[in-house]
């Protein structure tokens, strides 16, 4: 198990590795001058000179690529061509935002698939209309989702769910930026909630899609597992449904499910983008949108690194689970 | 009786309803069990001894597609079949069963130890309920998964946990079907030891009439959801009284079964063929079926104008060609090795070493082994779909063209979406006999061989998907003959059908092979089956040919140990 989880790292820093040059490449191919985005349309040309100096851009394009992966390795991914400064500052607010955005987004993904699985399932008119629910459900675009939840929860029920931002107070000092953490370790009970109440809706409007589709795939694992031989075995030793269902369906069905969480969770990091739009919510995805739009590439290369860097995590995670799902994949 | 009665089914009638069509599986049947005593259901597919099997444990899908009318008694306890909720008291407890198939029976992510402790309490428990079943080093076993455990292993597994809440009644429904010959007699041993043991009544569930003489003390036979015969099983073995039971007594091949003359009862299909055989060689009828009925059809008398050029090369016994001088097909020192990526390193699996045989004109030899001893690459290899590491194969016989394969799973090997005659066009197609031929030609040539096989005109437009096992088995063989081959290569062609068509299957490939003069090359892991097709039997462990034997005396001749293990497989 220790040798499959150091391959699967070691795979990490070569997806890594490639993601960056490929970033970097896109970086320099892009139509725009990154030294003209520093000083500004109108700068003379010596302090043009001078900036491309100060940013390391006169350097043979290797060299910029070597400080480019020697400074990432550190956590240092330069200087915001917008706003002039160091990009890991200003992340380091909005990346724990965004992975308390995503690890809810996930968990309620689970929740959803899980329970709605056992909806489909259903024989029926009732399973019928639910897998039409689905469907439904899980074509629209998140976005969609998102402005109609603000329109139910906020308008609607009278602000019953707060619709911006991520907190009612603002932050703690000397904090994780994780909010709910930050409440509890502080002992606030009232901060706490009210985090909570503000991670809802993003997360729900996240979620929604990816955890209609782990529905179906848990759904359909299920219910093959249900007829199987080994299935009609353990009804034979006098097993009740139920008990088959959780002792041994369950279990079976998860290893669809899993792969395709982890393909779920791709499609989430881009889904937060827009999310994050919606609800004023300062993470990685409003930043990274922000980049884009003034042409910032050295910030825009920060935020997709580290959610690729996430994205690949993640799936390494899926596939230490898988393998401990199913003994087959460990031990064969 | 001196033990009580366990089960007791009274005129119990199940039908299915589904597309629009209503099935009546199982038809006022009555049978009862003593403490002791193992009851064999024997019957072919469709006889209902399944639904039987499912219906006195309650798991006959509730789900109103089955209907069921008379009554079940389980120790004592009276329970109405399908809907009776009291089958969740007797299930597990008072029932149990084995089932067929060991490779997906038990649950592939739960060790054998966490299954097993739930119903025996506790891991010494296990260990001693392994040990039943003569598994050796219990406490090892009990931490693997069932895919790291061979077949044989996994049913011994499975007839482990079946008792292990100490059932009044266990069901084993073709507890064995699924695994190899020589395991067969194995597990079959370990079952009789365990529940001899255990002391339960056995409703044993079977096609097969040798496993269900070996097993059981009382049989009854089931066509058509009815039951036709019951009785002692050396009775019923012995002295058959119904003409269904006499049929399916007639269609078991031994190692005595007479090889000179068709098996079985004389079956239209095939007497049909053998008056087609007759006419093409403008012969008469010479009533085929009444000598097949009386015993004095001889396969001889099908030798047709091949023969003759095959008796005028000076060969006294043409059949049995002592001196090869033009083989249909040369198998020279292949090596086979298979590889494969173990933890990074490069693992090889030696699957053939140094293979060398022939098989002569019209000759028909047969390669016996089990699973994994190489004889199916083997075939492969001669069939030319894989190519051999060193070696080499040479099929240019004498006659017919090229090399056919019929396979195991003929419903799998016939394109779905393709007509029969779309199927046998192709292989006609692909020959330089029907290069030249046109639309109307082929077809009737397709014709004549379906006619051949005991098949009409009717399967013609007809897709796989809507014959029986056994019509598509035949179509294989007609794609197969429809030109012919200068070898027949068979794979375990008989081992998925019931007796009654793989007799047939074996008759007609004796026919085809006795008038068309090809060459058969007959892969098998049964010994009685390869006897009766072959000449010679070659018998194959791990990729090597350890014996060569006449066919005639097999049983008498086979020498290595592992010959004989396989001739004490065949259950008489």
């Amino acid at each position: 198990m220790l040798v499959f989880v150091a391959k699967r790292l070691g795979s990490l820093a070569v997806v890594l590795f490639f993601l960056t040059l490929l970033v970097f490449t896109l970086g320099k191919v892009a139509d725009s001058d990154p030294v003209r985005t520093y000083v500004g349309v109108n700068a003379s040309a010596e302090a043009v000179e001078a900036a491309r100096e100060e940013l390391g851009l006169d350097n043979p394009i290797p060299v910029q690529f070597g400080s480019f992966v020697a400074g990432a390795v550190q956590g240092d991914f330069g200087i915001s061509l917008s706003s002039k400064r160091p990009i890991a500052d200003e992340l380091s607010t909005r990346l724990p935002a965004t992975l308390e955005l995503a690890g809810w987004a996930l968990a309620l993904t689970v929740v959803i698939g899980v329970s709605l699985a056992s909806l489909y399932s259903r024989p029926g008119r009732f399973g019928a209309f639910m897998r039409f629910v689905f469907f439904s459900a899980a074509s629209a675009p998140s976005f969609l989702i998102a402005m109609l939840s603000v329109l139910v929860f906020y308008k609607w029920l009278d602000g019953a769910l707060p619709a911006a931002g991520r907190s009612s107070y603002g932050p703690y000092e000397d904090a994780t930026g994780f909010y709910v953490l930050d409440g509890i370790l502080h002992g606030s009970p009232t901060y706490t909630w009210d985090a909570i109440q503000h991670l809802l809706l993003p997360a729900l409007a996240a979620a929604v899609g990816s955890g209609v589709a782990l529905a179906r795939v848990l759904a359909d694992g299920i219910s093959s597992s249900l007829g199987s031989p080994w299935a009609r075995t353990a009804r034979a030793l006098g097993e009740r449904e139920g008990t088959v269902l959780r002792r041994h369906a369950l279990r079976n069905a998860s290893s669809p499910a899993l792969s395709l969480l982890a393909v779920q969770a791709g499609f989430m990091v881009s889904s937060l983008v827009v999310v994050e739009q919606v609800f004023s919510w300062n993470g990685l995805g409003s930043y990274l949108s922000g980049a884009i739009g003034v042409g910032d590439f050295p910030a825009i290369a920060a935020v997709c690194l580290i959610l690729g860097a996430v994205y690949v995590i993640l799936n390494t995670l899926v596939d230490v689970a898988l393998a401990a799902v199913d003994p087959r994949v460990r031990l064969s | 009786m001196a033990e009580p009665t366990v089960l007791t089914v009274s005129d119990l009638t199940v039908t299915y309803r589904g597309r629009g069509r209503v099935v009546t599986a199982v038809q006022d049947v009555s049978l009862s069990i003593a403490a002791g005593r193992c009851l064999g259901l024997v019957g072919e597919s469709g006889s209902g001894k399944s639904t039987i099997g499912a219906a006195v444990q309650g798991i006959i899908a509730a789900d109103g597609s089955a209907h069921a009318t008379g009554r079940i008694a389980i120790a004592g306890r009276d329970l109405t079949p399908i809907t009776d909720p009291a089958w969740a008291q007797v299930r597990g407890r008072d029932v149990t069963s084995v089932f067929q198939d060991p490779m997906r029976s038990l649950d592939p992510t739960m060790t054998i130890g966490r299954m097993l402790n739930r119903y025996t309490g506790s891991a010494e428990a296990s260990v001693a309920a392994l040990e039943r079943v003569q598994i050796r080093r219990a406490g090892e076993v009990l931490k693997k998964y069932p895919h790291q455990l061979s077949g044989g292993m996994r049913q011994r597994v499975m007839i482990a946990l079946a008792l292990a809440p100490q059932p009044r009644l266990l069901v084993a429904d073709e507890p064995t079907t699924a695994l190899d010959v020589s395991v067969q007699a194995e597990v079959l041993s370990v079952l009789r030891e365990a529940i001899e043991g255990a002391g339960c009544a056995v409703l044993f569930v079977t096609h097969d009439l040798g496993v269900a003489r070996h097993m059981c003390d009382d049989i009854a036979v089931m066509k058509d959801g009815l039951v036709v015969e019951t009785g002692p099983a050396g009775d019923v073995i012995a002295r058959p009284e119904d003409a269904y039971t006499q049929r399916l007594m007639a269609s078991r091949i031994t190692l005595t079964t007479d090889r000179m003359r068709p098996v079985g009862a004389p079956e239209p299909a095939v007497v049909a063929s053998m008056r087609d055989v007759l006419s093409e060689q403008g012969r008469p009828d010479e009533g085929v079926a009444d000598a097949w009925g009386a015993g004095d059809l001889e396969w001889e008398r099908f030798m047709g104008r091949t023969a003759a050029v095959g008796a005028a090369s000076g060969l006294t016994d043409v059949r049995l060609v002592e001196h090869v001088t033009r083989p249909s097909l040369a198998v020279n020192e292949v090596d086979k090795t298979y590889w494969s990526r173990v933890k990074g390193r490069k693992v090889g699996n030696h699957v053939l070493t140094n293979v060398s045989f022939e098989i002569g004109y019209r000759e028909a030899v047969a390669l016996v082994g089990e699973s994994g001893s190489g004889k199916s690459t083997l075939l492969r290899i001669a069939a030319g779909i894989e190519k051999p590491d060193t070696g080499s194969v040479d099929s240019q016989g004498v006659a017919g063209e090229g090399t056919q394969v019929i396979f195991q799973d003929a419903g799998a090997s016939l394109t779905p979406w393709r007509t029969v005659e779309e199927l046998l066009r192709e292989r006609i197609e692909h020959t330089t006999t029907g290069a030249g031929m046109s639309r109307a030609q082929m077809r009737a040539l397709a014709l004549s061989t379906l006619e051949l096989v005991g098949l009409d005109e009717s399967v013609l437009a007809a897709r796989p998907t809507q014959l029986s096992g056994g019509q598509q088995q035949r179509v294989a063989i007609a794609r197969a003959v429809v030109v012919p081959p200068s070898v027949l290569l068979c794979d375990e062609p008989t081992s998925a059908l019931d007796v009654s068509v793989a007799c047939s299957v074996l008759n007609l490939i004796n026919l085809l092979r006795h008038s068309l003069g090809i060459s058969v090359m007959f892969v098998t892991h049964d010994l009685a089956a390869a006897r009766l097709i072959a000449d010679r039997v070659l018998v194959m462990t791990g990729g090597e040919i350890v014996e060569t034997v006449g066919a005639e005396r097999l049983a008498q001749d086979i020498t290595t140990d592992y010959g004989r293990r396989l001739v004490d497989a065949v259950l008489a």
